[in-house]
């Protein structure tokens, strides 16, 4: 069943160089309890897609779509009111998320009293139910603590409790382990598709990181310059890329060359988000390009339940 | 056998603690050995506060080493002091994480490849402007880029710069802490591609710290695996990748995050 429905989103946002196009066409398909990776470059427009969803759109920015669902209610409208009840935020910076002079009993207490009737007691009872959950040890003891008397790995357990706390059934992971030891992003990741199993949750997992698609996701979303380029299951993004610029995301990764051997680089830069394009966006750096890329937008192509676009039409199955 | 070009002897450095009645803290590095063969590359990985950067500022001669040896080129290079080791310390270039923080925006290109040329006391003149231009191609960037600001860069190219600029005395040994963690995977294939053009062209020895074993896994001869300050496991980089000993090595190659 889906969950997420997004149609050609845009997002545009004033800047004295002119608007800035961080979102230029987007689709976006979620499948209730999925894991979706949303992957690409820095810049690419993975941030501004999640908070476009969350309604935290930069103040002037323009959004649009022409389908903007969550669980069929209409999210141009209604985004304000589902964040923080259905749909939360895990970002890269837990420290940041956190409130500093709190404890986290404290905080874990006004997410819980803002979103139940429960009396204290079982508030307390629910805080340390949460905290355990996320696989915090002495989850009572925690209660009394302060942010900073935390590792990283334990404070991203903290959000994550915190965004059960509020009922949510959609997160949006921005980044959620780039900042951890890769140990402890790895047992972060272990933790989000447990409690996917377990509880029916949904999570977009915005990335650049191909390990953590390959470790967490069920399918994924490759962004270039604002558009999204190629969607299907993780599995088939990764070992069979059918678009160029994925292909060449993967080629790029130092262990895609035998040890010494140079890595395929890809030439040239990202466009400018204030430049309309022209053709496909990923023409003047595509090894396959042809004339009409330049100046004709690709079709959009489909096999089974994996679709890209690009003018080369793909050869055997 | 020729001497190593750089070794390290049971290393030992520990940061003063705070408070006048602290417990003298744990090492930061302890009893760190290691040998970096002349036209070498080790890697050196593992957990944030393994001490990697500490080992990097030792060798560097940024912090005070509490014991233990360290022989650079036949020298003991603990042993040089003051002026003298100002100007040894030519002998290594540094690479740090973040190039937009260790080149000051406002500064030309060509100003911030001068910096090191004329503190050795290099005179301004069509030399040095030819010097530069060398070393800007040798990193890939046209000579046009010297009249560039720094904040004018991207992220690929602001990295090519400060390997440009550790370039600019001819160091034997360059020493890179985390030089890709801020870059993209496309950007962060040019600079591998870059470092391993000048290891096969120039003969550099390199000693790379990263806290990704994949990355560094690609270019280096050696890898060592840190943990609490001490080496947990060292060898040849197809030895430490095929045949991990260490659970610990085994989890940072990724092998335990596929669940
Ligand atoms: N507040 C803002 N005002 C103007 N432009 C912005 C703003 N925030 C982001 N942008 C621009 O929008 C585009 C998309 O940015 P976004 O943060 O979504 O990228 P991202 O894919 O999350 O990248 P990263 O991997 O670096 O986090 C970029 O060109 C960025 O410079
Ligand atoms: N200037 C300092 N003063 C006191 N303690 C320090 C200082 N720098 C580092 N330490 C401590 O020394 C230990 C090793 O730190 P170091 O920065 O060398 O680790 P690292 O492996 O480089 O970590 P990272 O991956 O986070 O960069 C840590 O316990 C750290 O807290
Ligand atoms: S449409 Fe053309 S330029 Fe774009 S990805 Fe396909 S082949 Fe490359
Ligand atoms: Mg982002
Ligand atoms: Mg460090």
């Amino acid at each position: 069943m889906t969950l997420l429905d997004i149609q050609g989103l845009s997002v545009t946002i004033p800047s004295p160089a002119g608007p800035v196009q961080a979102v230029r066409r987007i689709d976006l398909n979620i499948a209730k309890g999925e894991i979706h990776g949303l992957i690409g470059e820095s810049g690419c427009g993975k941030t501004m897609t999640g908070m476009a969803l969350l309604g935290l759109a930069p103040a002037g920015a323009q959004v649009a779509a022409r389908v903007f669902q969550f669980d069929g209610i209409d999210l141009a409208k209604s985004a304000d009111a589902l964040r923080g009840r259905r749909i939360a935020l895990i970002s890269q910076d837990p420290a940041a998320a956190l409130n500093p002079v709190l404890t986290i009993g404290r905080q874990m207490d006004d997410v819980l009293r803002t979103h139940t009737l429960q009396p204290k007691a079982d508030r307390t009872a629910a805080a340390v139910a949460l905290l355990a959950a996320t696989g915090l040890p002495d989850a009572a003891k925690l209660l009394k603590r302060y942010p900073h008397q935390l590792s990283g790995g334990m404070q991203q357990r903290v959000v994550i409790a915190q965004a059960l706390a509020t009922g949510a059934d959609f997160l949006i992971a921005d980044e959620p382990t780039t900042a951890l030891d890769v140990t402890v992003g790895a047992q972060v990741l272990a933790l989000l598709r447990q409690l996917v199993a377990d509880r029916g949750l949904t999570v977009l997992m915005i990335t650049h990181d191909m390990d953590v698609v390959a470790a967490v996701c069920d399918r994924a979303t490759v962004l270039y310059a604002g558009l999204s380029v190629e969607t299907g299951p993780a599995s088939a993004i990764l070992t069979r890329p059918r678009h160029p610029y994925t292909a060449a995301l993967l080629a790029a990764l130092p262990d895609a060359a035998p040890h010494g051997q140079r890595l395929a680089a890809i030439d040239g830069q990202v466009p400018a988000s204030t430049k309309p394009i022209s053709g496909c966006a990923f023409s003047p750096r595509c090894p396959a390009a042809m004339t009409l890329c330049h100046t004709v937008p690709p079709p959009a192509r489909v096999r089974g339940d994996h679709r890209w676009a690009c003018h080369v039409a793909e050869d055997a199955p | 056998m020729t001497a190593p070009l750089l070794d390290v002897h049971d290393l030992v450095v520990r940061y003063k603690a705070r408070g006048l009645f602290a417990a003298p803290s744990k090492p930061a590095v302890d009893r760190v050995s290691l040998s970096l063969p002349a036209g070498s590359t080790l890697g050196i990985v593992g957990e944030s506060g393994s001490g990697k950067s500490s080992l990097l500022r030792a060798v560097l001669r940024l912090v005070p080493v509490e014991s233990g040896s360290i022989t650079l080129d036949g020298q003991d290079w603990l042993a040089i002091h003051g002026p003298a080791l100002r100007h040894a310390r030519h002998s290594i270039g540094f690479v740090a994480q973040n190039p937009f923080l260790s080149l000051s925006p406002r500064l030309t290109i060509a100003q911030i490849l001068a910096e090191p040329l004329l503190a050795r006391g290099d005179k301004p003149g069509a030399a040095m402007q030819d010097r530069m231009a060398l070393l800007l191609s040798r990193c890939g960037l046209p000579p046009d880029f010297l009249a560039r600001r720094a904040r004018e860069l991207s992220g690929g190219q602001a990295q090519r710069v400060s390997i440009a600029r550790a370039l600019a005395l001819n160091p034997r040994l360059l020493v890179l802490d985390e030089p890709t963690s801020a870059l993209d995977v496309s950007v962060q294939a040019q600079i591998l591609n870059l470092l391993m053009d000048l290891k096969a062209d120039f003969g550099l020895s390199m000693l790379f710290v990263t806290h990704n074993l994949k990355v560094v896994a690609h270019l280096a001869d050696q890898l060592m695996v840190m943990r609490g300050g001490s080496v947990v496991e060292s060898g040849a980089t197809a030895r430490v990748m095929s045949a991990p000993q260490q659970v610990y090595t085994r989890e940072l190659m990724g092998f335990g995050r596929r669940a």
